[in-house]
């Protein structure tokens, strides 16, 4: 339930939180706001104000920001958060494909470790 | 009403001219978001709207094209670098490719305007900063 009573989607919750820190933990590496409002992270995020606002309420509550009433910063949890999700989502992309692995890969044993190896990360990727 | 202003009219960019660029911005250099909001001005895009910046390099982040990592700052919070990826590097060609059509099809537009109408001479675009 947030603060206004209202009861949320939890799975909507995570993955909006996540948008959020991360949004916030980039602008704020880049020094472009370390404390943006409301209207300035709907915009950033491309979302209406009325859909985020509730969430920024939500996650005050939740202790990952905190809030002076105007603008929202990143509370010492939401920063880990924040680069740890922003880390992880990228992870996939960056993990060895077949025939990039480390030279002491099970898969350069034989042509059919390399097949079993080549069937499992597509089969990983498509999970 | 605004004030009047020496600034060249706004460009009419092509559809989805941030994604060639920033794609070619990386080329050229691995950088971090803040960088590639400074250079991009020289393709006609503000810095009023990080958040384009932000949502355009995830999705390239997303399609393989980029990749970016967490760099330490010796003064400030880490940066996300981004680089370039092969596919990336495959990508910017094929966006060449079109753009070099597309200004063959802008030129026979200019081309056949300019003989009713002579346009102002257009002015030089600013340097990259060293």
């Amino acid at each position: 339930m947030d603060p206004q009573g209202m009861v949320m989607d939890e799975l909507e919750v995570l993955r909006v939180r996540d948008e959020v820190l991360q949004a916030m933990y980039w602008m704020r590496s880049e020094g472009i706001s370390e404390r943006p409002t409301a209207d300035e992270l709907a915009r950033f995020m491309a979302m209406n104000r009325s859909t985020v606002q509730p969430f920024l309420e939500r996650f005050v509550a939740d202790d990952l920001l905190e809030t002076d009433g105007t603008s929202f910063t990143l509370s010492p949890k939401g920063l880990n958060d924040g680069k740890r999700t922003f880390a992880d989502e990228m992870a996939d992309l960056t993990k060895p494909t077949h025939g990039e692995c480390d030279e002491d890969c099970w898969c350069h044993d034989s042509p059919e470790a390399a097949a079993d190896c080549l069937h499992n990360k597509k089969h990983v990727s498509s999970v | 009403m605004s004030a009047p202003s020496d600034a060249p009219p706004p460009a009419a960019l092509p559809k989805n001219f941030l994604r060639p660029c920033l794609l070619l911005l990386l080329r050229e250099q691995p950088a971090h978001g803040y960088d590639l909001l400074e250079r991009l001005r020289h393709f006609g895009f503000g810095r009023e709207d990080p958040g384009r910046l932000y949502r355009a390099l995830r999705a390239l982040e997303g399609e393989d094209l980029v990749h970016s990592a967490w760099e330490p700052s010796g003064s400030g919070p880490d940066r996300r670098t981004y680089t370039l990826t092969r596919p990336g590097m495959e990508a910017l060609h094929a966006a060449a490719l079109e753009l070099r059509t597309t200004r063959g099809i802008l030129d026979v537009f200019l081309s056949r305007f300019s003989e009713f109408v002579a346009l102002e001479p257009q002015l030089e675009p600013a340097p990259e900063p060293s």
